[in-house]
């Protein structure tokens, strides 16, 4: 027999050992006693408008929650929730305790990579890329975008697909990571690797906290910095009022206080306090800067231009480097985490607003 | 390089084979008798686990999409019925005869047949929709004769009989059962949904809310093995194990 046939058999006898046929199942509180579980989430998240939109429940919900609007909901929950209580057992803000601060971190650093072309140094391509030739996940999940600009997931297994070059940069509005992570998760052999946003982080390790299946399948987590993100309705209309054409748009960023619209054959620019009137009220009730929960946290704020700020927060990040570092796939600088003082600061008062 | 010596046979040995040769020549000259079958005046005897045309019977399928599951070669498309159920369609532009949809079939709702000549004018066509799986196809029949091959230690004799073969599989050879039944690998990981529950046909998952905490049970003596609860529950964590 071949050694994977083995490796297969063995798998089966390990599975066949901890078959049981009884189980159990912890049951969540419910404020309201008398409401299903969904009504008691959306009394206490989505109503009260501290919802991030990270999907979360959505990953873990038989049932059918989903977006409405730019609203997280579940039109007909009274027929179709279950009552399962998942939703909240999962949801990072039903019992909300903001995260804020740089984290722990084990070194700070900057990258550029020298094989893919990205947001800043494009290194989050690169860990998740690298990760895939060690061979500790056989996918990594990316948010790509159509022309339009909504975003679209996808699920990368060979770094040739990265010749779509909308899979790396950043999209300034939610892309709906975790319901795909499940999918990720039931479909992979080795482990996945996924990016996100600092709520999506956090959704995430709540998934793990809760089901052992993500603990076993989720190896590699990369947080983004945010400060915030948007609705696509919202920004798309307010990016065409300010002239954008989406058919030539080739990048979206934001640095030094103003937001850049890059185009073909033009730039549009202003300042991103303008874009106050559309924040998402889930992120202004949100304190998490650097993605404090992160296996390794990568934002542009705190190195130089076309470098990838890299903050380094578990081991399993810092072998994946080494190994970048080894093949030579990046040129590495120093990182200033004091560049980070201001918006992690900015976030932190956001706290203020949850009492609001 | 080594020199390959041939044991020598005798001369008695060497004669009898060389009869033996003349005997076979002058036989076929007299009465030929070809290795290949005259089809499609002859048929060739096809045993009853053949994997041939395949046929449904709607009232044995349990709706559980294990055909389509299995099939490596993606031939199988679920379709909705006019009465609300899914049942399978085949194209046999895509079918490679592996007959898994067969063996996973747990109600016998799927069965073979002996038959291996269907034509179609285009691609299109191939695609056999459910309705026309329930009976046989049209085929043209010529066969007036029924070979059989009868392989012995020393010849391979080919025994022709005037018959017309059924190609029907009446009654299909017994298959070994692996008895089987729904586990959960993964307790930890279930969130408490009762899909599995909903659609188990046999009443074999219950659950009790006590103290904060729901108990889960598969009872292995009503579960039949069906498989319904694996495909269907959320989380992934059950699995059909040998009993
Ligand atoms: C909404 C948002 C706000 C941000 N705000 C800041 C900020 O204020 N300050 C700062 O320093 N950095 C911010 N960043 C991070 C920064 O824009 C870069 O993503 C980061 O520096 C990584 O760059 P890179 O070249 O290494 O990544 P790349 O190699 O270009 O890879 C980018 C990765 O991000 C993923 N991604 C892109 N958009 C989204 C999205 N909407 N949701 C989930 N994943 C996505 C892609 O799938 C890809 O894997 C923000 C990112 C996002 C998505
Ligand atoms: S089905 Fe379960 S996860 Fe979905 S809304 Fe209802 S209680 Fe929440
Ligand atoms: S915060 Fe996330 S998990 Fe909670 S309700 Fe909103 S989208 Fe769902
Ligand atoms: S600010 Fe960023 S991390 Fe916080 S809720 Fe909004 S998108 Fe999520
Ligand atoms: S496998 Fe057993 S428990 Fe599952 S649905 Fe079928 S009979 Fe019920
Ligand atoms: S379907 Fe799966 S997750 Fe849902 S209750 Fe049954 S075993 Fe648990």
């Amino acid at each position: 027999m071949h050694d994977a046939d083995i490796k297969a058999c063995e798998e089966v006898i390990k599975m066949a050992t901890v078959a049981e046929s009884k189980w159990e199942i912890k049951v969540p509180d419910k404020p309201l006693k008398d409401k299903v579980y969904f009504e008691n989430l959306k009394s206490v998240v989505i109503d009260t408008e501290i919802c991030s939109r990270c999907l979360t429940c959505a990953s873990v919900c038989p049932g059918g929650i989903t977006v409405v609007g730019d609203k997280v909901d579940f039109p007909d929950y009274e027929t179709k929730c279950l009552d399962c209580g998942a939703c909240v057992r999962v949801c990072p803000r039903f019992v909300y305790e903001p995260l804020s601060g740089m984290g722990p971190s084990t070194a700070f650093i900057a990258g550029r990579s020298k094989r893919f072309a990205g947001q800043d140094g494009a290194m989050v391509t690169e860990l998740i890329v690298s990760a895939m030739e060690m061979g500790i996940i056989d996918r990594g999940l990316f948010a790509g975008r159509n022309e339009n600009w909504e975003t679209e997931m996808f699920h990368v297994r060979d770094p040739e697909q990265l010749a779509i070059t909308t899979l790396s940069g950043t999209k300034y509005t939610f892309a709906d990571v975790l319901p795909e992570l499940k999918k990720a998760v039931k479909f992979t052999k080795n482990g996945v690797g996924v990016v996100g946003t600092p709520c999506i982080v956090s959704g995430v390790r709540k998934l793990q906290q809760e089901y052992p299946i993500f603990r076993e399948k989720i190896k590699l987590v990369v947080g983004l910095f945010c400060t915030e993100n948007f609705h696509y309705s919202a920004i798309s209309q307010y990016l065409r009022d300010k002239g954008v054409d989406f058919s030539k748009l080739v990048k979206t960023d934001i640095t030094m206080g103003k937001f850049i619209a890059t185009m073909t054959d033009n730039e549009v620019k202003f300042k991103v306090k303008a874009l106050e009137e559309i924040l998402p009220s889930g992120c202004n009730v949100c304190c998490d800067f650097t993605a404090v929960e992160a296996d390794v946290s990568v934002g542009s704020v705190g190195s130089v231009p076309g470098f990838s700020t890299i903050s380094v927060r578990e081991p399993i990040a810092q072998k994946i480097l080494d190994y970048i570092k080894k093949q030579g796939y990046a040129e590495f600088g120093e990182g200033d985490p004091g560049q980070l003082g201001f918006l992690v600061g900015h976030k932190k008062k956001r706290a203020e607003n949850l009492k609001k | 390089m080594k020199k390959v010596t041939v044991q020598d046979q005798g001369v008695v040995e060497k004669a009898k084979c060389h009869a033996a040769a003349i005997g076979v020549a002058m036989k076929e000259s007299v009465y030929p008798l070809t290795a290949t079958v005259q089809y499609p005046r002859q048929r060739k005897k096809m045993p009853d686990n053949f994997r041939g045309y395949i046929l449904f019977d709607p009232d044995k399928c349990i709706n559980c999409w294990e055909c389509a599951f299995v099939c490596p070669a993606n031939a199988i498309r679920m379709k909705e019925a006019p009465n609300k159920k899914y049942y399978p369609t085949i194209d046999y532009g895509k079918c490679i005869f592996c007959h898994f949809c067969i063996d996973s079939c747990t109600d016998g709702a799927l069965r073979t047949t002996k038959i291996h000549d269907v034509a179609y004018k285009d691609m299109d066509e191939m695609v056999t929709l459910t309705e026309e799986m329930i009976e046989p196809p049209e085929i043209v029949r010529e066969d007036t004769k029924l070979v059989e091959y009868l392989i012995d230690d020393k010849d391979l004799q080919m025994k022709k009989t005037r018959e017309v073969d059924n190609l029907f599989v009446d009654e299909v050879p017994p298959s070994v059962e692996i008895p089987v039944v729904s586990q959960c690998i993964d307790g930890a990981s279930c969130i408490g949904c009762h899909v599995c529950e909903y659609v188990c046909g046999s009443g074999a998952i219950s659950s009790s809310i006590a103290n904060g905490v729901m108990n889960m049970a598969i009872d292995t003596d009503m579960c039949t093995g069906c498989g319904l609860c694996v495909k269907e529950c959320t989380m992934q964590i059950l699995k059909l194990v040998r009993k």
